[in-house]
């Protein structure tokens, strides 16, 4: 049987996958530095799930997240090399997230824009609609109708305070994580970071206050708390 | 404290980012104003909302990545690979080693094939064309080579591989028997031009995969006949009367499909 690099150097594929599981992003990220593919499969593995979600929010379009998310993967793998251990390793992949979201929207920017037939236009304080459960009762309110509402509310945030807000609340980087992969000043960073969470909360506070969406929340999360089980 | 200051101190402090001075200051201010424990009950259901609706992964993400990267990889190795054309510190020979003992194998086996079925196909009385040496032979052969797609070991016939046909094994590079050799027209040397350089490359490997596939397909026939010898317990094989000496069942060049 001819065995490949990696698991010359970890023993059998099962003790190599333990193995690699129980690194850190940083240990990992060097293996891929010496070529060892598998730490980067276990590192995309970590990363996929988080960078699409926080993309996805950014960007608003799930074929898109998905081609930057993928992006972001194929550019870990390409500039390894140029990873060094003065930040972490997160920081690192959402800066390369953040530039390449940014480059997209300042393209889109650059597009002429339709003009819109609509002679009322959207305000950005303006709640989002929430789900009407009484006009069914029986209804409940489904996780994705809850996720459309969130990625609607979450869009409606300008980006320079949209970018701090979801890298605190949704990838739940420190303050000074933050600072690096935006380059602001720690105390922009704070008061974006407010200033979001402000806009957030009044564009779902109908929402706040609806007994049945509270309910779905808690059954939503008890039901995640299950699979963690 | 003013609301304000308050929402600003409670951002930080569902950071766990506000000192302890401060949330004293947050605390007292709280103690008196319900407008700003609703804005804190809030911005926490907020925050539980987003975890709770965490979008997924779109279906064969994994399989796209690797789709992509492998394109991503192979396009940088077109275009970037082998820097020593600037960098003087690499070995501009080196890459020559990760395939030159494969190279080696496939031309061995092909040697070994027109060593054994060259004297079937050659006309009675020619000679072999041995290739001119010196400089004035070197500075023809170098005249004589372009860019165009041709093949620096071989020439590529109109059916390019090696076949088997009903009379066995018999032509190399798909020539036909009254022209069963010719002479290759490009140089598999270097002409010190990147650019042509870099194609001459590509083309060794794409011989490299070729012959590696004529091998292990002959490898492969080889373990078949060995198989077919130990359970029959025969010391002879009858092709005639061997299924798998099927003219269609022999080994092809992939790369020509």
């Amino acid at each position: 049987m001819i065995l490949s690099r990696d698991e010359h150097l970890h023993g059998s594929p099962a003790q190599a996958r333990v193995h690699l599981r129980d690194l850190r992003d940083e240990d990992l990220i060097v293996h891929v530095q010496n070529g060892q593919r598998k730490a980067y499969d276990e590192l995309v593995a970590r990363y996929k799930g988080r960078l699409f979600s926080f993309i996805l929010r950014m960007v608003k379009d799930p074929t898109l997240a998905e081609e930057l998310a993928q992006e972001t993967l194929i550019r870990v793998y390409i500039h390894a090399e140029k990873y060094r251990e003065i930040a972490r390793f997160s920081t690192w992949v959402f800066t390369i997230a953040t530039n390449l979201v940014r480059n997209k929207m300042r393209q889109r920017s650059r597009r002429p824009r339709l003009i819109s037939l609509n002679p009322a236009p959207l305000d950005d304080e303006m709640p989002v609609d929430p789900p009407d459960p009484k006009s069914d009762p029986t209804e409940t309110i489904e996780r994705e109708e809850l996720s459309r509402i969130m990625a609607e509310a979450t869009s409606r945030i300008p980006e320079k305070y949209r970018i701090p807000f979801l890298l605190r609340e949704v990838e739940q980087l420190s303050y000074e994580e933050i600072q690096q992969v935006t380059g602001l000043k720690l105390g922009t960073v704070r008061s974006r970071i407010n200033r979001a969470r402000t806009r957030f909360r009044n564009l779902i506070k109908p929402m706040l206050r609806n007994e049945t969406l509270l309910a779905e929340l808690e059954e939503i999360e008890s039901r995640a708390n299950e699979d963690k089980d | 404290m003013r609301c304000t200051k308050a929402r600003e101190y409670l951002s930080r402090h569902l950071d766990d980012n506000l000192p302890p001075r401060e949330t004293g200051e947050l605390d007292r201010h709280l103690d008196d104003c319900a407008e700003c424990r609703t804005y804190r009950s809030d911005l926490r259901i907020g925050q539980r909302l987003l975890a709770a609706t965490e979008p997924e992964l779109p279906e064969n993400f994994d399989w796209k990545l690797q789709l992509q990267l492998n394109r991503t990889l192979r396009e940088a190795a077109g275009e970037a690979v082998l820097p020593w054309h600037e960098d003087h510190s690499v070995d501009r020979w080196s890459f020559l080693k990760s395939f030159g003992t494969a190279t080696a194998a496939g031309l061995a086996a092909v040697l070994t094939l027109a060593m054994f079925l060259g004297p079937q196909l050659m006309p009675r009385g020619a000679a072999v064309p041995v290739a001119g040496t010196g400089p004035a032979a070197n500075e023809a052969m170098v005249a004589g080579w372009d860019a165009s797609d041709r093949l620096p070991l071989y020439t590529r016939g109109s059916g390019g591989s090696i076949f088997r046909d009903g009379s066995g094994l018999q032509a190399v590079s798909g020539q036909s028997r009254s022209t069963p050799w010719q002479r290759p027209e490009t140089v598999s040397g270097w002409s010190g031009h990147r650019q042509y350089d870099l194609q001459t490359i590509q083309r060794l490997r794409y011989e490299n995969r070729r012959l590696q596939n004529i091998l292990g397909q002959y490898q492969h026939r080889v373990r078949a006949l060995q198989t077919y010898l130990d359970t029959t317990g025969t010391g002879q094989l009858d092709l005639r009367n061997d299924p798998r000496s099927d003219p269609g069942s022999g080994p092809t060049d992939q790369n020509e499909q």
